[in-house]
């Protein structure tokens, strides 16, 4: 941890974070959903103004989504990931766009693949899938290879048992 | 098969030599198309060249995997196209789904949309191989035998119903097409 990484952490103290150090250059705060805001905003003003990523993460077990901000510094090259959890069942959050603009797109896309609502945020129109009839993607409950049998018709291939034998034999190429 | 008339097959071999490429490019297959359009392999020696729009184009090629949404704009894109038009599938994701077989977005067998008339197997083919599956198009079209825009014609109920079963709609909803 930096020196001044360290500065910002005791400055974090008060919203009473779980901090994880994960690499020099890379701290991990875990903060419940309701002060997530105010730490990105004393993060925002202390230098780590870009923001590089807004991802989600599905804990099913838990029955939680994690909400992940990963914030980059150009002054120091640090970077600071905040996540929180939030319920599962009912995943609803606030948006960050006053803070970053560029975040409306992201939470589109973790509206779109994990639908997560975010209060404050109108334009939910889904960024990559068009005209999707089920749960969300990403989530840990969707089966893919399920939905992909369904939807997507295999090729079948007829499957010549002596051939392949001869060829294992070496009787001829394959 | 039809039998052909003698200018027929006359217009099918002058066909074979002038192709007029749209490339698709939809996965990473196209990474290959520049070594093959440029001077190492110069596919250009075969009179094959690539073209901007579908309406002159005579030759489809789907490089890589196709997922819904471009899967939409390729019916499009290929019916747009003036006869005779036919389809390359490029690359394993479009015979079966390759990699990407399990994915929720990403079809599985082409020629259940649309018809294929040449596959070329590979993850990736190598550029050779496209010249290959080139050549040996060239050579059905002058044998009569690169039908499939005449098939897709004749089984276009069945095509639109796997088309729907896949899709939903085939009809794209956005900014460039409403």
């Amino acid at each position: 941890m930096t020196n001044s990484m360290s500065n910002l952490v005791k400055i974090l103290e008060s919203f009473n974070p779980f901090v994880e150090e994960i690499d020099e250059k890379e701290i991990k705060i875990t903060v419940s959903p309701d002060k997530v805001v105010a730490v990105l905003e004393t993060l925002k003003a202390n230098g780590y103004s870009h923001l590089s990523l807004m991802t989600c993460v599905d804990w099913i077990d838990d029955n939680q989504l994690e909400l992940v901000y990963i914030l980059f510094s150009w002054e120091d090259g640090g970077k600071f990931l905040v996540s929180t959890r939030i319920d599962r069942s009912n995943p609803k959050f606030v948006t960050v766009k006053e803070l970053w603009p560029v975040a409306r797109f992201y939470e589109r896309e973790i509206h779109e693949f994990f639908g997560v609502e975010f209060e404050g945020n109108d334009d939910m129109k889904p960024l990559f899938l068009e005209l999707w009839d089920e749960r969300p993607p990403l989530r840990k409950d969707f089966d893919p290879r399920d939905y992909s049998r369904k939807k997507f018709p295999d090729r079948e291939y007829e499957k010549d048992v002596i051939k392949e034998a001869k060829i294992f034999r070496g009787e001829i190429n394959g | 098969m039809k039998e052909r008339t003698i200018w027929e097959q006359i217009a099918d071999s002058f066909r074979s030599r002038s192709i007029w490429m749209l490339h698709y490019c939809t996965g990473c297959g196209a990474m290959e198309l520049p070594p093959t359009m440029t001077a190492r392999f110069d596919m250009e020696r075969f009179g094959i060249a690539p073209m901007a729009t579908p309406r002159q184009a005579d030759i489809l090629l789907i490089t890589g995997y196709l997922n819904t949404k471009t899967l939409r704009r390729v019916i499009y894109t290929y019916e747009q196209m003036a006869d005779p038009k036919y389809v390359i599938g490029f690359g394993s994701c479009t015979i079966n789904g390759g990699i990407y077989f399990d994915s929720y977005s990403t079809i599985n067998r082409l020629d259940y949309y649309i018809p294929v008339d040449v596959y070329i197997a590979g993850c990736m083919p190598r550029p050779e191989a496209i010249l290959e599956a080139f050549n040996y198009l060239m050579e059905k079209i002058r044998k009569g035998e690169a039908d499939g825009w005449k098939r897709y014609r004749e089984n276009y109920d069945w095509y639109k119903q796997n088309q729907i079963r896949s899709l939903g709609e085939v009809y794209v909803h956005d900014e460039f097409h409403e």
